[in-house]
């Protein structure tokens, strides 16, 4: 049985020979390096830019710039998965630091460098706006001309009387919680080889989004999608940084201009930080209770600060930026207010929990101060107003499978909540926290898989699933060897790779080992059925008196009368046997009222932590952290641990210690010696994994769940250790300290207040 | 202007043609085709592009190749003996210590590195050798495992 079964990732033994394959192991006969020549200023028209210094550097195969676009034969400049509002390289404005503006082809990367270092472009400088709030007030400076108040979208949840429900809460608590950009920090960087031969497009490029890639490079170069090729290699870690579209547009018009010849563009770890950030994100919640804790009415208002380009965020704020910043409760009158806002910072898109992240942040924490407030426990507070099955969200869904309550508790178990512990003495003082959260996965969307039987009796698995360390493909081909009763090691995982596999949406919002995983389990019955067609003939059988079983195909009433499938074929004279599969979400909310079907299902996690604070420097030590997750049926038990564990750490770092200062739109801590990520120290003294399982439930992807809840859980125990509420992440020590100490000064960098708490949003 | 250097490198001896300012993570990579030295943050802080340098671990973007001139050089390329995975790498298998693995190889050299040393290594050492690798898929409660687990084996071997 390979479901459920510990087995180790598909190319485990490449991966410590450190052979397997990232894009920047490909080596192509002919490649040349690109180079991408970037605004150094936050907002300024560009006045004069010659390339022709470049052009002159001996090795220098090429320069694009924006007058290379939009002429008969040319491709287009402007591009955009949702609003057309980005150009491949910058025209007569730049909008961000780092934002691209031209492109060098060169033999070397010491010729590209030159070359960028030559060309010669004059900038007049504009003013510039980075805060959201600000951003969205009259009279701030547009970032793009035909969007007023910089606020490209606004979406709206409406359920209940929000003004009578109010009106019946005993208790109403207002408050404000931002969290700031940050960075994914894949140690892979994105990478694109692209190269065009008579016509046709090659790409290999970190994506995670093949399909979607594919779609929107035809449309720039006016192809049919088929004329556009996307083949991804295994990604070093991706976490959302590499959804969607990134650096394709401008790597394939770099190899449209050299034509014929593979042109490769890796970026370094500074062009990281201004390809795709966090949001900048505020959020105002306010929420009625009645004093024995009943949550009548909430109201919440999120600025998502998108940066230059508004990219995926319009997709997100139609859905996931409202239904993920309201909490797993029953509430019975909502409004939800989300705005998508432009400002001179890089653009924001996906990243590991998205938007629930910043959601669980303000709701979780928000719940700790409400009971405070009321005198409660705050596990009580939960317990109270939790969504259980059947129960109605706010979008008017009902929620069946609901494990809120279990995964909380859980949690709360495993930390010993509610028994007596050392409070600590001294400098050393602890404290308990607790979170939960939810979060939507794609509504609308699709995945489709391709099974081949070939003769030699092995099995391919098509699929346009990315795999980017999460060990998807593992799971894959362990639902393919469930679903098809053959050995694990007869089957090949194949793609991505757009011009073999079928199409899939994404491989984002945890929805692949769900989503990819149900079209196998579809693709994998219709292969069965096909065997049972091709096998009824051949064992003198009507279809429904044979089994197909795993290789072979017997006679329901003689099972010594049986037949290989590879005899099968043989016999049909066939090399193959195909099924194709499509499996597909439904639903999506009204963007005015926030009504519909915002998930097929739910991600449900939470985490308890006890931390000990040292209120001499504010530092945080993490004693023991108890993450749980409603993990439905599950695939490989190792495998699925593995991503829990990363959830935690990852939130860690997001909790605690990671933040893109921009000084005037300048990235001040660019690099991972400023920008530190989680090392083996920061690990909390004990890390408790807990998997709710089901084995009669879903298929859930597990590489998010747990992650929200780290913030608000830290945040919530240092408010039991030491009666301070931090509401702007990260926490560091220095927050920890001056809030503790009264210390009232804004400790953030310039432009790095998208929403001052003494103000409040708008 | 480029100069000749020689590098011992898995055992193997190899003359570079290179500029003195060259980065052994470029030489190891591009002119030597190791691709498990992996370029992540270019600065000596993730650890991605570790190599052992007469047996101590460094970052290679951090080294001249006129700096390591007739030096001994291991990579995880250099660290099988006839196709055979070192118990380090088994370790990381079988502890599922690594999603995507990019950082796999670096996690590896620091702790063939530690158990030359330490061979019965607490947490206070396992912490000082390995903090200076970061995995972001956050893989760290398994890579401690693997490296405790090798540890032990080697311990039961040489005894």
């Amino acid at each position: 049985m390979a479901m459920g079964q510990s087995v180790p990732v598909r190319d485990a033994e490449a991966r410590v020979r450190g052979t397997l394959p990232y894009l920047s192991d490909l080596r192509l006969p002919g490649m040349l390096v690109a180079k991408i020549v970037r605004s150094p200023f936050p907002h300024a028209r560009i006045r004069r830019l010659d390339p022709r210094p470049a052009m002159g550097i001996p090795g220098v195969v090429a320069v694009l710039t924006a007058e290379d676009f939009d002429r008969p034969g040319a491709p287009r400049l402007v591009y955009g998965v949702d609003r057309k509002d980005q150009p491949v390289v910058a025209r007569d404005r730049v909008r961000y630091v780092g934002e691209p503006v031209a492109a060098i082809a060169a033999e070397t990367p010491e010729a590209a460098e030159e070359a960028a270092r030559v060309i010669e472009i004059e900038y007049e400088e504009q003013p510039a706006v980075f805060d959201p709030i600000e951003a969205a007030q009259p009279g701030a400076p547009l970032v793009h001309e035909d969007c007023p108040n910089n606020i490209f979208l606004h979406t709206r949840l409406r359920h209940g009387d929000l003004e009578a429900e109010f009106a019946t809460a005993d208790l109403i608590v207002e408050e404000t919680y931002t969290t700031p950009p940050a960075s994914h920090a894949a140690l892979e960087p994105h990478g694109v080889i692209a190269w065009w031969e008579d016509g046709h497009l090659t790409l290999w490029s970190t994506t995670q989004a093949p399909f979607v890639v594919q779609e929107t490079l035809a449309e720039i170069f006016g192809l049919p999608p088929e004329s556009v090729r996307v083949i991804v290699p295994p990604l070093g870690g991706g976490y959302g940084g590499k959804g969607y579209v990134r650096l394709e547009p401008l790597a394939a018009a770099l190899a449209w201009k050299v034509h014929g010849r593979p042109v490769r563009l890796i970026l370094d770890r500074f062009e990281e930080f201004v390809t795709l950030t966090r949001h900048a994100v505020c959020i105002r919640i306010r929420t009625g209770v009645r004093r024995d804790g009943t949550l009548t009415a909430r109201q919440v208002e999120v600025y998502w600060g998108a940066g230059a380009y508004a990219d995926i965020t319009p997709r997100l704020l139609r859905s996931a930026g409202l239904v993920r910043v309201v909490g797993p409760y029953r509430i019975p009158a909502v409004h939800v207010d989300a705005y998508g806002v432009y400002t001179h910072l890089p653009p924001a898109g996906p990243f590991r929990g998205t938007m629930s992240f910043e959601g669980a942040w303000a709701y979780e924490s928000h719940m700790d101060t409400i009971a405070h407030q009321l005198g409660m426990d705050p596990l009580e507070l939960r317990r109270k107003n939790i969504l259980r099955p059947g129960d109605r969200f706010c979008t008017g869904e009902v929620i069946e499978e609901a494990f809120f309550l279990e995964c909380l508790e859980a949690a709360a178990r495993c930390l010993g909540w509610g028994q007596p512990y050392e409070k600590g003495k001294g400098i050393l003082r602890r404290g308990r926290g607790l979170a939960v959260m939810m979060k939507s996965t794609l509504p609308r969307s699709r995945s489709e898989c391709r099974l081949i039987l070939r003769a030699d009796g092995r099995l391919e698995l098509h699929t346009g699933t990315v795999e980017m360390g999460q060990g998807a493909h593992t799971a894959l081909a362990q639902i393919a060897a469930a679903e098809t009763g053959l050995p694990l090691e007869r089957i090949e995982v194949i793609g991505p790779d757009t011009a073999r596999v079928p199409y899939d949406a994404t491989t984002s919002a945890s929805r692949s080992t769900s989503m990819m995983g149900a079209a196998v389990q579809k693709a994998a019955f219709r292969l069965k059925e096909e065997i049972r067609q091709r096998a009824a003939p051949l064992l003198e059988a009507n279809p429904d008196e044979i089994i197909v079983r795993a290789g072979r195909v017997e006679l329901q009433s003689r099972p010594e009368i049986w037949i290989s499938w590879e005899e099968i074929l043989r016999r049909h004279g066939l090399e193959t046997l195909e099924a194709h599969s499509v499996f597909e979400t439904h639903g999506g909310l009204n963007p005015e009222t926030g009504q519909g079907i915002a998930s097929p299902h739910w991600h449900q996690g939470a985490g308890a932590c006890e931390i000990e604070v040292d209120i001499e420097t504010g530092k945080i030590r993490i004693l023991h952290y108890c993450a749980a997750a409603y993990a439905g049926r599950v695939v490989n038990p190792a495998l699925a641990e593995l991503q829990n564990q990363g959830n935690v750490v990852f939130g860690l770092g997001q909790a605690m210690m990671e933040q893109i200062v921009f000084d005037h739109g300048q990235p001040t801590n660019a690099n991972l010696s400023d920008y530190p990520i989680p090392s083996l120290r920061d690990l909390p003294n004990e890390l408790i994994s807990l998997l709710l399982e089901s084995p009669e439930g879903n298929i859930h992807g597990l590489g998010e769940m747990t992650l929200p809840p780290v913030a608000p859980a830290i945040a919530n125990a240092l408010f039991d250790a030491i009666g301070v509420r931090i509401r702007d992440l990260p926490i560091t020590p220095e927050k920890v300290w001056r809030a503790l100490h009264g210390d009232e000064a804004d400790i953030r960098a310039p432009g790095q207040r998208p929403c001052p708490s003494d103000r409040g949003c708008p | 202007m480029k100069q000749t250097f020689e590098l011992r490198v898995n055992g193997r001896v190899h003359r570079i043609e290179a500029a003195p300012d060259r980065r052994l993570l470029e030489v190891l990579r591009e002119d030597l085709g190791l691709g498990s030295v992996r370029e992540g943050c270019g600065i000596g802080m993730c650890g991605a592009c570790t190599v052992l340098l007469g047996g101590r671990p460094v970052s290679s973007c951090l080294l001249l190749v006129s700096q390591v001139h007739h030096q001994e050089i291991v990579t995880v390329e250099g660290l099988e003996e006839n196709g055979a995975l070192h118990p380090v790498q088994r370790a990381f298998i079988e502890h599922f210590a690594f999603q995507c693995a990019y950082c796999t190889p670096g996690f590896v050299l620091s702790a063939v590195a530690m158990l030359e040393r330490e061979p019965d290594p607490d947490e206070q050492v396992l912490l000082e050798y390995l903090s200076g690798n970061l995995c972001r898929c956050g893989s760290y409660l398994n890579i401690l495992k693997a490296v405790r687990a090798a540890a032990q084996g080697r311990r039961l071997h040489s005894s």
